[in-house]
């Protein structure tokens, strides 16, 4: 469990780090908090011949509110966002799935970048980042800065629509709307582990009626699973136990989730239900309107 | 001289010796020891559970930068001798003869395939996987039922079968004619799964042959070292006396680490091939997959009951999966077959085992190896409560033996001074019944699924004199110059506590204060030869260090009779000072005792004037430690979760030496237990694949999973004269996963469910109550 040889880079600038990535592109793993890819170089499974350090580069640490919205840079730790001010009241959603990643060891040096970079299926990050719609800058030499919509940012197992020349900049996150309730569930072997499936739920409740929500999970595909069907059948419908039994029944159906030790296909099917279901009742209390 | 000793160390949490050092990471670990000119080794693995080497190309790897040497299986036996290792070497077992490193075939996934030395761990791992190895690919043999099938492949070819051991079988009583009185017989097939000891530093040695002398020494983390330095000298062929081996702190074991080990045994075949001091410390990858596994055993029983819930009888069969190599697994079935009426009445037992080879890590000693018995016997007395429609509670209320009936289990094991029931009605008065079966069936009405759970167990700790000899435990003693009691003993901790216990009870017995005493222990050169294992070491190192440490006071008394020109019998030791009775001021430390000894003349020619003992204990009279534990869970049946709302255990271990250890020792095993049954599972895919081969598959228990751990003490039941302490080691693993798996079945009452499975993850418990299909 030795690290593979590589070459190492530690630039200062995102323009060096651009230019870094320009030239070694394929060959080259970008380093940030180092949570996930110095385990996989460890077992060896992941093998770059260079490795570009984001930990010096001046300008991915910035975390402030906007217009509507709350900007991450990519470096800022899982930690200083579990812990902000800015978060808590504007992203209460972020908020309550943050201490659900690893141990605080892990989040002090884990980055919210890095998190969504790697688009570990099963992780809180990019399912919070789908069910709020949130956006990712990136940005190359060649091609300067884009904007990535979540929905088609994650696209399979550990792939994202990142370019290999590029590096995640930072998140925009919409900010919390008013009569908008949210909960993540998720269920894990132990505390800190990955969730064998998390939910992630925003219900927006006007004149007693759900005027919109947005479902999204873990854990139950390669990717982040926005659950539109079970969006659809709660618009529109009061808050009744009934109504969300059935939306978390539609959010769970059709799902081939994985198999493996910590839990069969049939029961991350099962759990899908459950805490679709809870999360949604949840959000509900949270608005004052319990099913 | 029969003198109470005033106990002022022995009985009290006197705080760790080893603490500081440990806890503030100044141990010394193998990983710690360097020797100038050291390199360092990796192993080639196989990645494939059953195959023959067709071949081995090791020329890109030895042109690699930084390598000394790369090692096939034949370069290597060219090396050694043949013979076994580990465990095995210890109960001589061996054949199926096999090679070190895979000469032939491989046998398990993790499989030794050949050996790299290179100036760093780095450069070694980069070369090894410049190793090129064909592979001709043979079924692999993964399941117990696959080994018996005659038509499976062959693990050894030499064995005829796949069969290690038995089929073997015994019956005690009058097996037919209890089964013929019974009013019905309760049946079941009950599994232990396979999972691991998993101690925090992994197995590793580092070895320096001297060219120059012909001498080797090694350093490990081991259980003994006089089994590592006997392993080494018949494997390399060289003098015992040449080899000297060594640990210092070992970062636990559980009985994985006995004996020099394969691996261990080839980076010292070479060192002393190239001259230099090789290290090798295996990292986690190679210890989960394979160090070896513990524990996949699967029990048919039979019970024979009257309708009152008398058990008048058993009949067991077991089989065991004892992985790829020969060890435990071939011999664990004796101690489960001794142990299993354990303390019930039970007047007939059949048995019979088998243990089968098959292509999975090499099964090994964990904490309580034979604890299948417990388990099964703890599980069918609850599944014969339900059958019956009674309390599990009232069926060991009438079954288990009470210490005035005197009797021997059937199988011949005295039951002297069992505590057994004692210590379920202790639990039972700490426990209000009536409430959690009333706030049990309030919660049933909310959806939610409380369960109550109690096991009881007895362990050999070290067992009774009435068995049969209980061992001899040595043990050196001196007074230093500057007063120090020096003990040399044959254990070697890992986790015991010896510094602080041993020194507890030789502060007493001679009357120095704890500081006053240095254990000294992990050197063949001056270590009596021993080994740490088995719930042992508190009644046969504490019974050696209690009685040599009075024999070594009585010689400081002789001598100090004539320095203090007193009579013996006014003389007694207190605090590290001899005092004469009612003249305080005629008193001289034992550094001064030692001082005037050097003096010539100062004593009688006839007086023994060197003040060193060596002594053998052999146990006394022995005993059993045991004891109950009591879960209660509450099972979320909409994710199968199972979170543990409170455990109790009520234990005996005779005489207390140190009640923080003894504590410690509890709570750290029943961890264990409720990790084997909530999260830990080493486990194989169907063609052999190693699945649980990094710790985000093989789950261990952290302390957000483990609650509080209610310890309470019986009051000793004194067997022996001298010595009634008894060991705690195993005991809070051997009862934990029956006592969990008892409250989980009650929890899950409502609907049925029996547990006939140790193993049970949240997805297993929606299958049994029958939320989820299974897969
Ligand atoms: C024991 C343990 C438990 C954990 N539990 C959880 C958990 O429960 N939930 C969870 O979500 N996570 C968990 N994690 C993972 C943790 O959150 C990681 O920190 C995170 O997934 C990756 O962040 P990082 O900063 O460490 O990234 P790194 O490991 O440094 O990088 C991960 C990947 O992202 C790429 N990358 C990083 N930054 C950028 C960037 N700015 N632009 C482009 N690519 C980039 C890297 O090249 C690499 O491929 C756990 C980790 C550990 C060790």
């Amino acid at each position: 469990m030795k690290l593979p040889p590589f070459a190492y880079f530690a630039p200062s600038t995102l323009e060096e780090t651009l230019a870094l990535l320009r030239e070694h592109g394929d060959e080259s793993k970008l380093l940030a908090g180092g949570q996930s890819l110095v385990p996989l170089l460890a077992l060896r499974l992941a093998r770059p011949s260079v490795l570009v350090d984001l930990g010096h580069v001046a300008g991915l640490d910035h975390l402030a509110a906007g217009e509507g919205s709350v900007t991450i840079g990519a470096m800022v730790t899982e930690r200083r966002a579990e812990r902000s001010e800015v978060v808590g009241a504007q992203l209460p959603l972020l908020a309550e799935a943050m201490p659900l990643i690893g141990h605080q060891a892990i989040r002090n040096r884990g980055t919210v970048g890095g998190s969504i970079a790697h688009a570990d299926p099963s992780a809180e990050l990019p399912a919070v980042a789908v069910a709020l719609e949130a956006e990712m800058v990136a940005e190359s030499a060649q091609r300067g800065r884009r904007t990535i919509p979540a929905e088609s940012f994650f696209q399979g197992f550990f792939t994202t629509a990142l370019e290999p020349d590029e590096v995640l900049v930072e998140l925009r996150l919409p900010a919390g709307e008013s009569r908008t309730g949210v909960a993540f569930e998720e269920a894990a072997r132990r505390h800190g582990d990955f969730a064998m499936v998390g939910a992630a739920v925003v219900l927006r409740v006007e004149s007693d009626r759900i005027a919109d929500a947005r479902i999204a999970l873990a854990g139950v595909a390669d990717t982040p699973l926005r659950r539109p069907e079970a969006e659809r059948a709660l618009r529109g419908e009061e808050v009744t136990a009934e109504a969300f039994e059935d939306a978390a029944t539609a959010a769970a159906r059709d799902l081939s989730p994985p198999s493996d030790l910590h839990g069969t296909a049939a029961y991350r099917r099962h759990l899908a239900r459950v805490l679709v279901r809870r999360a949604l009742v949840r959000a509900a209390q949270r608005l004052g309107v319990s099913p | 001289m029969a003198q109470v000793m005033a106990q002022r160390f022995t009985g009290t949490p006197v705080k760790r010796a080893e603490d500081p050092r440990i806890l503030t990471g100044r141990g010394r670990y193998v990983d710690d020891v360097t020797f100038p000119g050291m390199v360092h080794a990796a192993f080639v693995r196989s990645p494939l559970a059953h195959a023959r080497v067709v071949s081995v190309d090791t020329s890109a790897a030895k042109a690699a930068p930084g390598v000394l040497a790369v090692y096939t299986g034949p370069e290597m036996e060219a090396l050694i001798e043949p013979g076994p290792y580990g465990m095995a070497a210890m109960m001589n077992i061996w054949p199926p003869a096999h090679s070190l490193l895979a000469t032939d075939k491989v046998r398990l996934v993790g499989d030794l395939v050949a050996l790299v030395v290179a100036e760093t761990r780095y450069l070694a791992e980069d070369a090894a996987e410049l190793v090129e190895v064909e592979y001709d690919p043979l079924p692999a043999v993964m399941t117990a039922a696959q080994a018996l099938d005659p038509e499976s492949p062959l693990i050894f070819e030499d064995l005829g079968s796949n069969v290690l051991a038995g089929p073997k079988v015994t019956t005690y009583g009058d097996v037919d004619r209890v089964f013929a009185r019974a009013d019905r017989v309760v049946r079941a097939t009950i599994s232990q799964h396979r999972h691991q000891n998993v101690p925090m530093e992994t197995r590793g040695a580092v070895v320096d042959y001297r060219k120059d002398s012909g001498e080797v020494e090694i350093w490990s983390a081991n259980q003994g070292v006089a089994l590592v330095a006997t392993v080494l000298s018949a494997r390399l062929g060289i003098p015992r006396e040449k080899v000297r081996a060594r640990a210092a702190d070992v970062g636990g074991s559980f009985g994985l680490k006995i004996g020099a080990q394969r691996e261990e045994v080839a980076i010292a075949a070479a060192s002393r091939d190239l001259g230099r001091p090789v290290k090798w410390i295996e990292d986690r990858h190679e210890h989960l997959m394979a160090a070896g596994h513990a524990r996949e055993e699967t029990l048919e029983v039979e019970a024979a009951v009257t309708n009152d819930g008398d058990i008048l009888g058993l009949k067991v069969g077991i089989v065991v999966d004892a992985g790829a190599y020969p060890g435990l697994g071939g011999m664990v079935t004796n101690i489960i077959e001794g142990m299993v009426p354990g303390p019930y009445k039970i007047d007939a037992l059949s048995f019979s085992s088998t243990s089968v080879v098959t292509n999975k890590a090499t099964y090994v000693a964990y904490r309580g190896p034979w604890a299948a018995e417990t388990f099964v016997r703890e599980r069918l007395v609850d599944l014969v409560a339900r059958e019956l429609g009674k309390d599990p509670l009232e069926i060991r209320r009438r079954n288990l033996a009470r210490r005035e009936d005197n009797r021997q289990m059937v199988t011949g094991r005295s039951l002297a001074g069992i505590t057994a029931y004692e210590s379920l009605e202790e639990v039972l008065g700490r426990i209000d019944l009536p409430a959690f079966r009333a706030r049990q069936e309030t919660a049933r009405n909310e959806g939610r699924y409380l369960g109550f759970g109690v096991a009881t167990y007895i362990e050999p700790a070290p067992g009774t004199r009435a068995n049969g000899p209980l061992g001899a435990e040595q043990m050196r003693m001196e007074l230093a110059e500057d007063g120090t009691v020096l003990v040399y003993t044959a254990q070697m901790p890992h986790g015991q506590s010896h510094e602080t216990t041993l020194a507890q009870v030789v502060a007493d017995n001679m009357g120095v204060p704890f500081e006053g005493v240095r254990i000294l222990y992990g050197d063949s050169a001056v270590s009596p030869p021993g080994l740490t294992g088995g719930s042992r070491s508190a009644t046969m190192a504490g019974g050696a260090a209690l009685t040599t440490a009075r024999l070594l006071r009585d010689k400081v008394l002789d001598v100090a009779a004539h320095l203090l020109e007193a009579s013996r019998d006014d003389l007694r030791i207190e605090n590290g000072s001899v005092l004469v009775a009612g003249v305080p001021a005629r008193a001289m430390t034992l550094a001064e005792v030692v001082g005037a000894l050097r003096q010539p003349g100062r004593l009688p020619e006839d007086v023994d004037t060197e003040l060193k003992v060596e002594n053998v204990y052999d146990g006394g009279t022995g005993g059993w430690s045991g004891g109950t534990h009591c879960a209660i869970v509450e099972v979320d049946l909409e994710t199968g979760l199972v979170r543990i709302e409170r455990y109790l255990v009520v234990e005996d271990c005779g005489e207390v030496i140190n009640p923080a250890i003894v504590d410690g020792q509890i709570r750290g095993g029943v961890a264990q237990g409720i990790g084997a049954v909530l999260l830990e599972r080493s486990a194989y895919d169907a063609e052999g694949n190693y699945l649980s081969s990094t710790f985000m598959d093989y789950l261990l228990p952290t302390s957000m999973e483990i609650p509080s751990i209610e310890v309470v003490h019986l009051e000793p039941v004194p067997l022996d004269p001298v010595v009634n302490f008894r060991g705690v080691g195993e005991g809070g693993m051997i009862c934990t996963p029956a006592a969990v798996c008892n409250a989980i079945e009650d929890a899950l009452a409502p609907f049925g469910v029996r547990v006939l499975e140790q193993h049970l993850p949240p997805a297993r418990i929606l299958e049994l109550v029958g939320v989820i299909e299974p897969e």
